[in-house]
């Protein structure tokens, strides 16, 4: 990680100075976590897509901006963030409040898969609540980084978290005593 | 039911410092209620990291374009440009600054050394007439003496 670091601040400076080949390197090192983010925040595979070119060109743009090479990391999943929620608030009709605990799909056997489950019960969540998930138990982000990505208070970055834990504990739990029979036959 | 007083949640995802995790955990060795909460916490958790990440679907790659490409004032900050604008400068700047040539004075400085160096050639040749002189002196002498002209 170390060394990771080390390097994207080299090819940060060497971005910075108008290198492309140096940028895309970075790119590289980025989409896969950046696809992975905006796709299990908006649902779309095109649309994930579609947002990470964006957030790669927005952030190639504005990288004279960046001050500190180590927050690279929290930078980009702040742009990232916002041009996720630019596209769910277009994506929203108007007035509509995102979904919460309790929608249409609540009640719904899960599948039998674990990973389906938990692809089924992240998607129950609010907007806000999977994003909390997705930046802590999939990019590890702590929860003051979280915080400048969400532009939040570190507490209202835990209650979401903590919120969302609770629920995807209930919702997994049929499909958790499931995997834990088969384990235990 | 959990004991309020342990953040279970920052336990398990590892927000806690060293000492209140050394704190929660012998809490966790006295009291069920705590073990049975982080037991199913650590098992949504391991849940959640069986989701599998998907590959991207296409490379995300940038050319060097116009939108890319430096802008004019930018290509001053580059080492070589800078560094071949210092050598035209100084190049331009011993150009412009250095100094009139004074011919006269050249030709002042060149007539003395002229003048130096036939004195030296004169001395030079007053010598060589010198040793020429006794070389004939001496070979008067012997003659003189082969002839029996003068006695030793």
């Amino acid at each position: 990680m170390i060394f990771r670091e080390v390097e994207d601040r080299d090819l940060i400076g060497k971005a910075k100075r108008g290198d492309v080949e140096a940028y895309n390197l970075l790119v590289s090192r980025w989409e896969k976590r950046v696809f992975n983010y905006l796709l299990r925040l908006v649902g779309h595979r095109e649309d994930a897509l579609d947002l990470s070119q964006d957030v790669f060109l927005k952030a190639y743009q504005n990288l004279p901006k960046l001050d500190a090479a180590e927050k690279f990391a929290g930078w980009l999943f702040r742009i990232a963030h916002n041009e996720a929620f630019s596209l769910l608030r277009k994506r929203r009709p108007e007035g509509e409040l995102p979904h919460e605990k309790g929608s249409s799909e609540a009640g719904r056997l899960l599948p039998m898969e674990l990973s389906l489950a938990v692809d089924s019960a992240l998607r129950r969540l609010s907007e806000d609540q999977r994003e909390a998930v997705l930046l802590k138990v999939y990019q590890g982000f702590k929860f003051d980084e979280m915080a400048e990505i969400l532009g939040c208070p570190v507490s209202t970055v835990k209650s979401r978290l903590y919120t969302a834990l609770d629920l995807l504990k209930t919702t997994l739990s049929p499909a958790l005593s499931l995997s834990n029979v088969r384990g235990e036959s | 039911m959990s004991c309020p007083s342990y953040d279970w949640k920052a336990y398990a995802l590892g927000e806690l410092d060293a000492n209140s995790r050394r704190e929660a955990e012998a809490h966790a060795a006295t009291c069920s209620a705590c073990r049975d909460e982080l037991a199913e916490l650590r098992l949504t958790l391991d849940a959640l990291s069986t989701l599998r990440e998907e590959e991207i679907p296409r490379r995300i790659a940038f050319v060097s374009d116009k939108v890319f490409e430096p802008r004019w004032w930018q290509n001053f900050l580059k080492p070589s440009f800078a560094a071949g604008c210092m050598v035209a400068a100084a190049i331009l700047v011993h150009a412009f600054v250095r100094p009139a040539v004074d011919e006269a004075a050249i030709q002042t400085r060149i007539d003395k050394a002229l003048v130096q160096v036939e004195q030296r050639q004169a001395k030079q040749m007053e010598a060589v007439d010198s040793v020429l002189k006794m070389i004939d002196k001496e070979n008067r002498f012997v003659y003189a003496r082969n002839a029996g002209l003068v006695r030793e």
